[in-house]
């Protein structure tokens, strides 16, 4: 990415800006005095924080630059996302899940995700494998946020790659580490925020740009028949038109981008512990709007003018978007702020992808420094939680992303991230929702649910789901093919699979299930 | 609809935007509900 803006400023800019999250992180390390305050950040928080946290960890820099390039290529279909954010992400999540999240975490005394889901089942079993999963898959998704943002802030900065990888990744480490949550969604808060500013801004100007709203989507709706070749062949209509049913495209953008993500929200553990900081159900309630609000903004605006920058790119350079970002979508977004907007401007988008960055990844080292220091290491040794040993947990988990974002390509590491967010969805959302949803929820039915949604999931990936099969080569040694199944089949996500399994097998054996788990099973586990 | 035709496409807008109005009433309705709901049931 190129920034047109004097290095300079920029650097000025860029270090007031971490001088002010770092004095935030330094405030949340003074307010935090015990080791809930560091979990779960005292469960005291303010709705207004609740709401731009949950938004800010939620979209990450990929969401702005990655999905808004890929709506560039596919068009405006891939707003029903938004309408997934809103209404799974936003209205499911905060008033069915939420409050009872909130209520359950208290009630039993969870500081973490995992914690939470095997104190609903009153199984340790359970805590050790989902803190397992999330060791071993969450620094996948984390170097995918290191990669992005060090990328961002080399280009931006003009300083070496590694120097902004380690510089990144310390600067949020060091706040995470001294302040724990309370100092993650404070300065979350912030990054929010200049996030909502900007987008705002850049909604408005790329509108006023191009001659107004019904102008501006009347000259994208013209241009259908400069669709590719490749991609009508693959089931394209239009930017401002669904794909054809059932054609690869739209197994693509309905159930890898729509259903993966939109769905996938709930299965976050880093979104699911915001819930938990809440005081009560009033402050998750006042937090509905402003979330709301937030999450429309960001993948609302996001894939309103990624689409439209191939009427900005015709008009300008007689190409389309992909073509004139030399064919990397990733580059679109960044290459129109670069062409089409003011300096000013150009710096508050900067700032917004900092932002974006940021607040994702301290999120993100939280959830997997707590889990492995906390959940896993504090437990086996027979402790309880200690602030300590959930600081050298994020310390270890921050040294293992680094090093996976130094040592793989960053196309598997994007892919990783995609198939986290999938297993995360398939294996333990099911069993999630029926224990938050159930007095006496069944141990055997999530046991096993859990169990068919990862392995449900695994097999397609690794069989069937071209994008992972062919990366993975397993199906190609053992069959000779790339995928078992034909198109569009081999478009279709794991997660599908992965999820129908897990419910099928979850609702079959909870009425079998003689021995529920009681209160006091719950109460029993430490 | 402002310049889209397709109507799955305009649709979202809308649903966002319903979505949206529906967030905003139901934090102002329930503004000062649910602040006493630690009865430890579930």
């Amino acid at each position: 990415m190129m920034m047109t803006v004097s290095t300079e400023l920029t650097i000025g800019i860029v270090a007031f800006y971490l001088v002010m999250i770092i004095g935030i992180g330094y405030y949340g390390y003074r307010r935090t005095k015990k080791v809930e305050d560091y979990m779960v950040a005292g469960r005291n928080t303010h709705p207004v924080i609740i709401a731009l946290s949950y938004g800010a960890t939620f979209i990450s820099t990929s969401a702005i630059i990655g999905f808004g390039g890929t709506s560039a290529q596919y068009g405006m279909s891939l707003m029903w996302l938004t309408v997934l954010c809103i209404v799974v992400g936003v209205i499911i999540a905060f008033i069915c899940m939420g409050k009872r999240i909130r209520r359950i975490g208290k009630d039993l005394g969870a500081l973490t995700y995992p914690e939470l889901l095997g104190k609903m089942y009153g199984s340790k079993k359970i805590i050790y494998a989902t803190g397992a999963i999330f060791v071993a898959a969450m620094p996948l998704y984390t170097a995918a946020v290191l990669i992005g943002g060090a990328r961002f802030i080399e280009t931006t900065l003009g300083i070496p790659y590694m120097t902004a990888l380690l510089g990144f990744a310390g600067v949020v480490a060091l706040y995470v580490v001294i302040g724990g949550l309370m100092a993650v969604m404070y300065t979350d808060a912030v990054q929010g925020a200049i996030m909502l500013v900007g987008m705002g801004v850049l909604l408005v100007l790329t509108y006023i740009y191009l001659g107004g709203v019904t102008a501006a989507n009347s000259a994208l709706d013209s241009m259908g028949s400069l669709v590719p070749s490749t991609l009508s062949s693959m089931g394209m209509t239009g930017w401002t038109s669904m794909p054809e049913f059932g054609s690869p495209i739209w197994m693509t953008v309905i159930t890898t981008l729509v259903l993966g993500v939109g769905v996938g929200v709930l299965a976050q553990p880093q979104l699911a512990v915001r819930f938990m900081t809440a005081k009560d159900g009033k402050s998750l309630n006042r937090a509905i709007p402003i979330g709301a609000l937030f999450i429309v903004m960001m993948t609302g605006v996001a894939f309103t003018v990624g689409p439209l920058t191939n009427v900005y790119f015709m008009d300008t350079v007689g190409m389309l978007a992909i073509d004139a970002a030399g064919g990397n979508a990733d580059s679109i977004i960044p290459l129109y702020i670069n062409s089409a907007m003011p300096e000013l401007f150009v710096i508050i988008f900067m700032l917004t992808l900092l932002s974006a960055a940021m607040s994702t990844l301290s999120s993100l080292l939280h959830t997997m420094g707590t889990t492995l220091g906390g959940d896993i290491f504090a437990r086996m040794k027979g402790v309880r939680y200690s602030i300590r040993a959930n600081q050298i947990g994020i310390v270890v988990m921050m040294i293992a992303s680094v090093i996976l974002a130094v040592m793989m390509p960053g196309s598997i590491i994007a892919r990783a991230t995609a198939m986290f967010m999938g297993l995360c969805t398939a294996a333990l959302l099911p069993a999630f929702v029926h224990g938050i949803t159930s007095k006496n929820p069944s141990y055997l039915a999530a046991k096993w649910s859990m169990t068919a949604g990862a392995g449900g999931w695994l097999l397609w990936a690794v069989f069937c789901h071209l994008a992972e099969s062919k990366m993975l080569g397993i199906c190609h040694a053992l069959f000779g093919v790339d995928s078992l199944v034909s198109s569009p089949w081999c478009y279709l996500d794991p997660l599908v699979v992965g999820v129908v399994l897990s419910v099928t097998i979850l609702l079959v054996l909870i009425p079998m299930d003689k021995h529920k788990i009681t209160h006091e099973d719950q109460m029993r586990l430490t | 609809m402002l310049g889209i035709s397709d109507p799955w496409v305009w649709m979202t807008y809308l649903i966002c935007l319903i979505a949206l109005l529906f967030c905003g009433i139901y934090g102002y309705i329930n503004w000062n509900k649910d602040s006493d709901d630690d009865d430890g049931k579930h």
